[in-house]
């Protein structure tokens, strides 16, 4: 709430404006009421002709249609600080997001921040078209008619005065207890109105095992139920609504019969002020009831607000490059892990005092059981995420000295599951390339990574559209796909997360004989699961728990650390070659 | 073809409801005019001078027709809201009878899994179709049509007036508004669609992005789709708020033309000056009920659209009726068959499957193997019938597939697939799905052989049995199938996220209670297959290799190549 408050402070011009619009409003609320009594009381008791009164009824239409005006104008102006808050949203979500959201995708939060950058921008919508706008009409126009009451007829602005604050604090009071009560009838509701996704979803085990028939009446009594639950909620709100009714009628009722009073037994009051009044009073208590279904309205925007609030407020380990060049040359950067440690906010996730030296042109194997931290290393090492102690070093200066764009060149990684954007087979290949790639080279590299053949298989070829995260394409070939974009991009240090299993033969070919190609003129570092990646390193290192506990070749580790051993052999039935 | 007949013939079921929601409803919007139009009679009677109990009648009067219009309103709101609630049940009611004989081979149409989410928040959107499409206009024509009946007694060119107010208002208004509002929404969706696309790149293509340094050129994307989807939404709402601003102008114009018209009476003394507040109280306050119009359009076209959503999703051809229906033998092993089977998922240019043949005798037990994509799952929905071949047959038991009820081949199966559900409530309610008759011992005993003797049957089972990790759900679904005790078993990954070992204890007391019956495993892991009658080697959707576990070690081809790399491989 106080975030929304905030933010739409910030937009003063836009409130101001609302202002003078409300201001407006009632100046035109004020004339109808006159004018229309005016017309009335000319034709009817003061014995106008026609014409007499046509400039009245002129100023009146015209007053209307002003009327009609000003609210298209107050609700385009929302609409308007709506769209401009929305676009700042998304735009800080998206500067945030792209500063560092590494570590989200460990946690699969992907999802979640999609919804939080569609549906809960979205959601802010109502606050600033709806809410803002009604409160600044509540605040200007029954302070203004009031005014006029006063001036009219003292009487009915001291009853107005002395009425009005029931309904605000009527509106509170239900407000509670309507909170209290949905609130108990949350939960119920959710596990009734979940129940038809969960049928649904079950749908296939339940004709299965041949039950699907007898849900019906699951469906069905779990939906009265659903009813039922709602009502007595929705009830309340009714209920309050009501009372709203009564109060507002009850208060109009007192100035009638007290202006009905003066004008019959006193004759203290013209028929004009009388009729004034009464037209003004309803006005008066509708435009405080408005609001009330307002911040209705307005509510459901706040929980939105906090989560894109939480969002941004989420501290980050942001990586700071520097600007010195990485100057090209043909051979490989020798890369130096000093201390090397990685803690994930305060919780658990940890890497620490990582010491190695990964030389020029080397093949790499990191190795350790799941969870012991060879993705974040990866990560690391490819400059992804900052480490939280040491430095690494890349020929002899600090990674973070260097000007971002100049490392990434010469880098490419290639991860367990790819990504294959939206478009043709050809866009996802170029995208690896630093500058425009022409379609040679791509077919060259297509062609290096073994997806010759699958492209000719398909009408059209190269330009096939895959996308919607590359449907339609196996396990196999989407890894193909990625290294299509390695050797297009020519980089000299390749990060490879090795796929595990479900490959098929001629990738897992294609796959070892690319690396070695890749290797010949680049420094390869391989989060390895295959005995033969291995085996082929120049060097290993062992993590376990987040620490490199042993580094060396396949043999070396095998003779010096047990735990290295067991790893092995574990897996081959007792024999660690 | 206007699918909302299927949501109004849910609708017309409530008649009890829906009369008492028109019933107050016409009730709250008449006394409205009722209170202000006597108020306005009041007012100049009251200029008169009239006795003093002819004012206390008419103020009580007033009162009373106050509170029964406060009233009115409660009771419109609850019928209303009653019997939306009470057709959404009949609607998810029906919508699920509909649903019921197409799933699940309904389910293989939309790969992208949104379409049972789509359909709860469809029927969901269909509570606004009685409340804000179906009976506004009923009370609107209602109380205008009285209230001109009423006003026609003073002055015919004032009821006219009126009436030609009722038709803008009511129908010239809202039929061009859902003109524009078809056109406005169309172009939202497409530029919500785009820049949903590009956030999911975004987010879960991010690595990618980041490292070949294309996030830039990205960011510049989603923004650009971003604005587009903005400026929309910001047309759509000025344009509703365009509708309002014209709806109310028009209401109020004609109540000024009443007022225009009586004034002209009056002073052509044709009609009696105490009446002339009245009747433009009374115009005023009748438009209130006109408001409604305004935003019908937008709903009309929301609720049409989720309503063709649903129901284009069950229109489909029902499963063609098999004329010879013929009983699977009960209690007997049988035996399987493929002849040239092919299937092509549709939009796919690849089929997924490719003549595929293959004989399995009763009470043989096969492994099906291949890498991912390589069309094994596919080879379980054909064999279940959930998908159903573009060419070639399926045998079961020697009777084609086809002439087979499905439910009697399901009947007589126990499934397991890679995602089984689970529902709310205890391992006992899931497990008696199986069969209802089971005694606890017996679920006890399968729970045991599973691995899972830990849990109780008391224990609770969250929503999609959340509460249970990977494993603990397959070993679950595992039993249950036990549990059925049929004899043909179909295991599609059934032990995906088990360890090697719980998975080896796990197949010894299945192929043990199996030994007399047909069983096929669809597996991605090498291992534990050496006891196979055969095994079946896929690739790319086509059988590349068959035979039992020594022969293809011998034969040293795809299979022994795949059974290296797995040995070589550490998890």
């Amino acid at each position: 709430m106080d975030d929304l408050k905030k933010l739409s402070k910030a937009h003063h011009h836009d409130r101001t404006l609302l202002f003078i619009i409300a201001f407006f409003t009632g100046v035109m609320v004020i004339g109808q009421a006159y004018l229309f009594v005016a017309a009335v009381d000319r034709v009817f008791l003061q014995g106008y002709s026609f014409l007499e009164v046509l400039p009245v009824l002129l100023g009146l239409l015209a007053v209307m249609i002003a009327r009609a005006g000003l609210t298209y104008w107050s609700g385009r102006t929302g609409v308007q600080m709506a769209a401009k808050v929305k676009r700042d949203f998304r735009q800080s979500l998206l500067d945030k997001y792209s500063r560092n959201p590494i570590q989200a995708s460990f946690k699969g939060q992907s999802g979640q921040k999609v919804s939080v950058m569609m549906d809960a921008v979205d959601e802010i919508d109502s606050y600033f078209s709806q809410y803002v706008p009604q409160v600044m009409q509540t605040s200007v126009v029954p302070l203004m008619v009031i005014g006029t009451a006063f001036y009219h007829h003292i009487y009915t602005g001291i009853i107005m005065l002395i009425t009005a604050p029931f309904i605000p604090i009527f509106m509170a009071i239900i407000g509670m207890k309507t909170k209290k009560k949905s609130e108990e009838q949350m939960d119920e509701m959710a596990a009734f109105s979940g129940r038809f996704l969960d049928i649904l979803q079950g749908l296939t085990t339940l004709k299965l095992f041949g039950r699907a028939k007898q849900q019906h009446e699951a469906i069905r009594q779990s939906s009265l139920n659903f009813r039922d639950a709602t009502m007595e909620v929705l009830k309340i709100a009714f209920i309050s609504s009501l009372s709203l009714e009564f109060i507002s009628m009850l208060s109009i009722g007192i100035i009638a019969l007290e202006v009905g009073i003066r004008l019959i037994v006193f004759e203290s009051i013209s028929f004009f002020t009388a009729f004034f009044v009464l037209v003004l009073a309803p006005e008066f208590y509708n435009s405080l009831r408005d609001l009330g279904s307002a911040f209705h309205t307005g509510r459901g925007s706040m929980g939105a607000a906090k989560k894109v609030a939480d969002e941004l407020t989420e501290t980050e380990q942001v990586v700071e490059w520097g600007d010195t060049t990485f100057s090209h040359t043909d051979k490989p950067p020798e890369i130096e892990l000093k201390g090397v440690g990685f803690r994930y906010k305060e919780e658990g996730f940890a890497l620490e005092g990582i010491n190695a030296v990964l030389s020029s042109n080397q093949q790499i194997a990191i190795v350790g059981r799941s969870g012991a931290g060879k993705t974040t290393l990866l990560h690391l090492i490819a400059g992804l995420i900052g480490p939280t102690e040491g430095r690494i070093e890349v020929d002899g200066r600090s990674l973070f000295s260097y000007e971002v764009a100049g490392w990434f060149d010469q880098l490419s990684y290639i991860s367990q599951h790819p990504y294959l954007f939206a478009g043709t087979i050809a866009d996802n290949i170029a995208i690896g390339a630093n500058e425009g790639a022409d379609r040679d080279e791509i077919e060259r590299a297509a062609e290096k990574a073994g997806i010759q053949e699958l492209i000719k298989s398909l009408e059209a070829g190269l330009d096939t559209q895959i996308g919607e995260a590359g449907r339609g394409l196996s396990g196999g070939e989407k890894q193909r796909v990625a290294l299509a974009r390695a050797f297009l991009k020519n980089p000299s240090v390749v990060l490879f997360d090795e796929p595990t299993t479900g490959l098929d033969l001629h990738t897992e070919r294609i796959l070892q004989a690319s690396i070695e190609t890749l290797a010949e003129n680049s420094t390869v570092i391989t989060v390895a699961h295959r005995l033969h990646t291995i085996k082929n390193a120049d060097q290993i290192l062992f993590l376990d728990n987040g620490k490199l506990i042993a580094q060396g070749s396949h043999n070396e580790l095998l003779a010096s650390t047990p735990e290295y051993w067991d790893m092995v052999a574990s897996h081959r039935g007792g024999i660690a070659e | 073809m206007n699918y909302l007949k299927f949501v109004v013939k849910e609708i017309v079921t409530e008649k009890k409801d829906i009369f008492l929601s028109v019933l107050f409803g016409f009730l709250a919007g008449i006394t409205a005019i009722a209170l202000f139009g006597s108020s306005g009679y009041l007012v100049s009677k009251a200029a008169f001078a009239p006795p003093l109990y002819t004012l206390a009648f008419l103020i009580a009067g007033l009162k009373l027709m106050g509170f029964a219009r406060a009233l009115s309103r409660y009771g419109e709101r609850y019928f209303s809201h009653r019997a939306t609630f009470t057709m959404l049940s009949n609607i998810r009611v029906s919508f699920f009878e509909k649903l019921e004989p197409l799933a699940p081979r309904i389910f293989q149409k939309y790969r992208s899994g949104d379409l049972l989410a789509r359909i709860v928040g469809d029927v969901e959107s269909l509570q606004n179709f009685f409340l804000r499409v179906f009976y506004p206009p009923i009370i609107l024509l209602l109380v205008f049509l009285s209230t001109i009946f009423f006003v026609a007694f003073y002055s015919w060119w004032i009821a006219f007036i009126l009436f030609a107010g009722l038709i803008v208002t009511g129908l010239v208004i809202p039929a061009w508004f859902a003109l524009r509002q078809k056109r406005l929404e169309s172009r939202i969706r497409e530029a919500r669609a785009e820049l949903s696309t590009d956030v999911t790149e975004f987010l879960y293509g991010f690595l990618d992005l980041k490292i070949y340094q294309k996030l830039q050129g990205k960011k510049q994307r989603l923004q650009g789709a971003s604005d587009w989807y903005i400026t929309e939404q910001e047309r759509e709402g000025k344009t509703a708020m365009f509708n309002h601003s014209i709806n109310s102008m028009v209401s109020f114009t004609v109540s000024w033309l009443v007022l225009v018209v009586g004034a002209y009476f009056v002073a052509a003394q044709q009609l009696d000056g105490v009446f002339l507040a009245m009747l433009v109280m009374i115009s005023l306050t009748m438009f209130e009920n006109a408001t409604p119009m305004a935003v019908l359009p937008g709903h009309w076209e929301d609720n049409r659209r989720a309503a063709a959503r649903l129901y284009s999703v069950v229109e489909e051809e029902a499963e063609p009726s098999t004329l010879t229906e013929e009983k699977l033998p009960a209690d007997q092993a049988l035996s399987l068959a493929f002849q040239e089977v092919t299937f092509t998922f549709p939009g796919e240019t690849r089929p997924t499957v490719k003549e595929v043949s293959f004989q399995l005798p009763a009470g043989s037990k096969t492994a099906i193997v291949g890498p991912s994509g390589s069309g094994k799952s596919t080879l379980m929905q054909l064999l279940l019938g959930i998908t159903r071949s573009d060419k070639g047959d399926l045998l079961a038991g020697g009777v084609n597939l086809n002439q087979i009820e499905k439910e009697d081949l399901w009947a007589k199966s126990n499934v397991v697939l890679q995602e089984n559900h689970f529902f709310y409530g205890t391992i006992r309610d899931n497990l008696l799905l199986a069969n209802r008759a089971l005694t606890d011992e017996a679920m006890k005993v399968a729970l045991d052989r599973v691995e899972l003797g830990h849990f109780s049957l008391d224990d609770a089972v969250y929503e999609k049995a959340e509460n249970l990790s990977g494993g603990e759900r397959q070993r679950l679904a595992i039993a249950r199938a036990m549990l059925k005790g049929e004899r043909l078993w179909l295991f599609d990954e059934p032990a995906f996220s088990v360890d090697a070992l719980t998975e080896k204890i796990i197949y010894d007391h299945i192929f043990r209670q199996a030994k007399r019956d047909t069983l096929v495993l669809i597996s991605h892991r090498l291992t534990g297959l050496e006891n196979m009658d055969k095994i079946i080697v896929m690739e790319q959707g086509e059988i590349i290799e068959t035979g039992s576990f020594d022969e293809l070690m011998d034969k040293k081809g795809y299979f022994y190549e795949m059974k290296q790399i797995e040995k070589n491989i550490l998890m």
